[in-house]
C-alpha cells in the first residue's frame, strides 16, 4: 500500500531548479534512499515533502490525501530528522520532547509515559533534564530522532541523520533505524553520504542529480545494470575503470594491462559514479 | 485543538523561564535612565499640557518600552529561524498557521506587558503620581498586538539579520522618537505632523497617556488602533502562511 505519492514535483530558487520533475511511491514498510552529490535536490526534495518548501509544480499524496488540501492531517504522518539539526539547544531533551507531544496532540495524560520510554529506548534517560547545549553531536542526534518518532509516524524522513558522527555511534544509529523500520514498519526514506551503509540498510535506492532522479532500484539490480566486476587500472593520477559480467571476462582484460590493475567486486559507489561522472563524496 | 498555540507558548516559556531574570533587569536599565535624564533633567521645571514633564514622560516610556518588548520578538523569530531553525518545527508539525502567529503574538503581548509594569514600578519609586483609568487595559492590549504582529510579520518577510536592523533603524526607531512618546506632536513641523498619523503609535501613546494621567480617551483613537491590530494580524498571518523553511 502506498503511503506517498510524489508527482512532478519542480522547486527553483531564482534561476537555479533545484528539483526538477521528481516522481516516486513510497509503500508501507519501505526504506528508501535518496542518494545524490551535494546540491543534488535532496533536502529540498523533503522540504516539499514536509511542508517546508512550497513546490511550483507537481502534486504529495499522503495515504490518498491531497498534501495541499489538508496539509495538517497529512503531517501527522510525518516524522522529520533535518539536515540542521534543529532541536533546541535552550531546552531539556525532556522539554524538547513536551514540546513535541504538545504540538502533534499526544493525550496529556500519556505524555510523560511515552517521553520516558523513548528516552529510556535512545539511552538518554539520565540526560532528560539536562539543556541540549550541553549534549554531544551523537546525543542531539539521537534526539532528534525519538522526537521524530514521538508521535509514531508512518513515514520518516531522514535527511543524512548520522553525518559528523564517529563509527560505532553511527552504528547504533542505524540499529536504531532499522529496529524502527523493521518492527514498527515505519517508511523511511533516507538520504546519506555513506553508500556503503545505504547499499546495506535499503531496499530501494534513487539516485538524483541535477534536481532529476536518474535511476532507482534495488541495489543488485542497479550494480547489475553495469556489470558484477570492475577492472581499475591506474593510470597517471587517475583511476579507469571497465565494467564486465563476470569475473573471466575482468581477467582476460586484466592480461592487457600495462599500469598496476585491480579487480573488484562492483559498488553503488560505482553506479554513482557511471551514471553522474561525480563520487558521491567529492 | 489548540495544540500549536500552546505548544508555541510552551517552547517560549520554557525558554523565557531561564532568562526573566535577566531580561527584567535588562529592560529596566533604558526607562531608568529615561526617567533620570528626563525626568531629573527637566523635572518639574518644564510644563506640557499642565502636567510636569516626568508625569507627562512615564505614559510614554510604557508606550515605547512595550513596542519595543513586543517588537522584538522579531528579533526572537529571526534567530530561531535563520539559525536555529526552529521555526521548522512549528511549519512541519500539524498545525494551523494562525495558531503560530497566536502563539507567538500572545508571548510577545506579554514581554510588552511586563516591560509596562517595570515602569509603573520605576514610576512609583519616583513618585510619579499616576491616575489609572480601566481603560488602560485595552488599550495596552491593542498596543502590544499591534507591535507584536508587525513584528512577526517583519521577521517572516526578512532574509537575514541584517534587513532586520534596517528595519530598526528606519521604521521602529523614528517612531519611537516622534509619535508623542517624549513629546507631543502638536510641536513637530506641519508635514511631519502630517506624516506621523500614518504610525500606530500616536494613536496608541495618546491614549495610553490618557488612561494614566486623567485625560479623556478618544475613541476613535482605540478603533483606529484596533485597525492597525487586524491588519497586521492579518499581514502575519499571510506572511506566516508563505514562508518556507
Ligand atoms: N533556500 C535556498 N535558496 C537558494 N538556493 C537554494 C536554497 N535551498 C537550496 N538551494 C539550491 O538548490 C540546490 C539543491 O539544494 P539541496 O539542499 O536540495 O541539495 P542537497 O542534495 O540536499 O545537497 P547536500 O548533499 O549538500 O545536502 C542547490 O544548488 C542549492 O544551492
Ligand atoms: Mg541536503
Amino acid at each position: 500500500m502506498e503511503i506517498l505519492t510524489a508527482s512532478k514535483l519542480i522547486k527553483s530558487y531564482g534561476k537555479k531548479t533545484a528539483v526538477n520533475d521528481v516522481s516516486f511511491t513510497i509503500n508501507v514498510g519501505d526504506f528508501i534512499g535518496l542518494l545524490g552529490p551535494n546540491g543534488a535536490g535532496k533536502t529540498t526534495t523533503i522540504k516539499m515533502l514536509t511542508g517546508l518548501a512550497k513546490e511550483d509544480s507537481g502534486k504529495i499524496f499522503y495515504n490518498g490525501i491531497n498534501f495541499k488540501s489538508d496539509p495538517i492531517e497529512c503531517k501527522r504522518l510525518i516524522g522529520i530528522v533535518p539536515q540542521n539539526s534543529n532541536v533546541d539547544r535552550d531546552l531539556t531533551a525532556y522539554e524538547n520532547l513536551y514540546m513535541q507531544a504538545i504540538l502533534y496532540s499526544i493525550p496529556v495524560n500519556e505524555r510523560k509515559k511515552k517521553i520516558n520510554e523513548i528516552l529510556d529506548f535512545a539511552g538518554l534517560i539520565e540526560y532528560k533534564d539536562k539543556q541540549v547545549k550541553t549534549f554531544s553531536g551523537g546525543m542531539k542526534r539521537r534526539l532528534t530522532l525519538i522526537r521524530a518518532l514521538l508521535h509514531q509516524p508512518k513515514i520518516l524522513y531522514l535527511d543524512e541523520p548520522t553525518v559528523g558522527l564517529d563509527p560505532q555511534i553511527r552504528r547504533s544509529m542505524w540499529e536504531l533505524i532499522l529496529k524502527i523500520n523493521q518492527q514498527k514498519s515505519t517508511s523511511i526514506l533516507l538520504t546519506t553520504h555513506y553508500i556503503e551503509e545505504a547499499e546495506r540498510l535499503c531496499g530501494k535506492v534513487m539516485i538524483i542529480n541535477n534536481g532529476k532522479i536518474i535511476i532507482e532500484g534495488s541495489p543488485d539490480e542497479l550494480k547489475k545494470g553495469i556489470g558484477h566486476f570492475v577492472l581499475e587500472e591506474f593510470v597517471d593520477d587517475a583511476i579507469k575503470e571497465d565494467f564486465f559480467e563476470t569475473k573471466e571476462t575482468a581477467l582476460n582484460h586484466l592480461k592487457d594491462c600495462v599500469n598496476s590493475c585491480k579487480i573488484r567486486e562492483v559498488s553503488l559507489e560505482d553506479v554513482f559514479i557511471k551514471l553522474t561522472g561525480k563520487r558521491i563524496n567529492a | 485543538m489548540l495544540n500549536g498555540f500552546l505548544g508555541i507558548l510552551y517552547r517560549e516559556f520554557s525558554v523565557y523561564r531561564r532568562k526573566a531574570a535577566k531580561q527584567i533587569l535588562a529592560s529596566s536599565i533604558s526607562p531608568l535612565l529615561y526617567l533620570i535624564a528626563f525626568g531629573y533633567g527637566f523635572g518639574n521645571k518644564v510644563d506640557i499640557g499642565g502636567m510636569s514633564y516626568i508625569t507627562f514622560l512615564v505614559p510614554g516610556l510604557i508606550a515605547m518600552a512595550s513596542l519595543n518588548q513586543s517588537f522584538s520578538i522579531a528579533q526572537e523569530l529571526n534567530i530561531t529561524r535563520f539559525y536555529f531553525h526552529i521555526f521548522d518545527i512549528y511549519l512541519t508539525a500539524p498545525v494551523p498557521p494562525v495558531q503560530i502567529v497566536m502563539g507567538e503574538a500572545v508571548y510577545g503581548m506579554f514581554k510588552g506587558f511586563l516591560s509596562a509594569g517595570i515602569i509603573f514600578v520605576l514610576a512609583f519609586i519616583f513618585g510619579v503620581k499616576l491616575i489609572i483609568n480601566p481603560m488602560f487595559f485595552p488599550a495596552i492590549i491593542i498596543h502590544t498586538l499591534i507591535f507584536t504582529t508587525l513584528g512577526i510579520t517583519v521577521a517572516m518577510l526578512v532574509r537575514d539579520h541584517g534587513d532586520q536592523a534596517t528595519v530598526n533603524n528606519f521604521i521602529i526607531t523614528p517612531m519611537i522618537f516622534l509619535c508623542g512618546t517624549f513629546f507631543p506632536i502638536d510641536r513637530l513641523p506641519v508635514i511631519m505632523k502630517w506624516l506621523v498619523y500614518f504610525l500606530p503609535l500616536t494613536y496608541s501613546s495618546k491614549v495610553i497617556r490618557a488612561t494614566l494621567t486623567g485625560g479623556a480617551v478618544d475613541y476613535n483613537y482605540l478603533l483606529i488602533m484596533s485597525g492597525f491590530a487586524i491588519v497586521f494580524f492579518i499581514t502575519s498571518l499571510l506572511a506566516v502562511k508563505r514562508v518556507e523553511g
